[in-house]
């Protein structure tokens, strides 16, 4: 059983700089939330669910893992 | 200020205007008949939601008014978490208030116009801590 906290990190905020330098309001209106939200998840204050993960990775066009991972 | 801790100001703000209005008709509670704290307090619940209301109204109009556009209110997962939190807190100690009431009404002689009171208040304060605890939250 793994006991040890995990701390989930991303690259949102780098990935919104690579896809045309898409604004956190405009992600938010494609993934479906509000901006603060993802200013939320871009500070490491929110973890996302799998389904709002998901979502993510796919308005960026990536795999899951390249979008949230463990350091 | 985003328009989620807007909208918790306003509630804090109802409720503790409501909470002040009951207060203050309720002061002669021990000589009052318990149809008439029902009625102040049926009516304190019924101030509390309206003036929320127009609190919610009156906070967003001004501050279209003052950032000159207007913010959409989306409830997402992360809204529903902090929701949930919040009702935690305010179960437990709304249920902490419910059995030390029933504990005074029934061992310590307390009269029933102030365990009705005791409840609708506690139900108010625990109300508004979790308010102050969805702030922290969304201040966070």
């Amino acid at each position: 059983m793994i006991k040890k906290k995990i701390h989930i990190e991303n690259a949102v905020r780098k990935l919104r700089f690579n896809s045309d330098e898409m604004t956190q309001q405009g992600l938010a209106e494609l993934v479906g939330v509000s901006r603060q939200t993802i200013v939320a998840i871009e500070k490491y204050k929110y973890t996302p669910s799998l389904d709002l993960a998901f979502k993510i990775a796919l308005a960026f066009d990536r795999e899951i893992q390249e979008v949230f991972f463990i350091n | 200020m985003n328009i989620k801790i807007r909208n918790t100001l306003a509630e804090i703000i109802g409720a503790l205007i409501a909470m002040t209005w009951m207060w203050l008709h309720l002061t002669e509670a021990s000589i009052m008949t318990i149809e008439s704290v029902s009625k102040v307090l049926a009516q304190g619940i019924g101030i509390s939601i309206i003036l929320i209301i127009i609190l919610h109204i009156v906070f967003n109009i001004l501050s279209s008014i003052i950032s000159g556009q207007y913010e959409k209110d989306i409830d997402d997962e992360r809204d529903k978490i902090y929701e949930l939190y919040a009702l935690q807190l305010s179960s437990v100690i709304f249920g902490i208030s419910i059995v030390t009431t029933l504990v005074l009404l029934g061992w310590f002689n307390l009269s029933i116009n102030t365990g009705l009171i005791v409840i609708t208040f506690a139900c108010f304060i625990g109300s508004i801590i979790s308010l102050f605890l969805k702030i922290y939250l969304y201040r966070n």
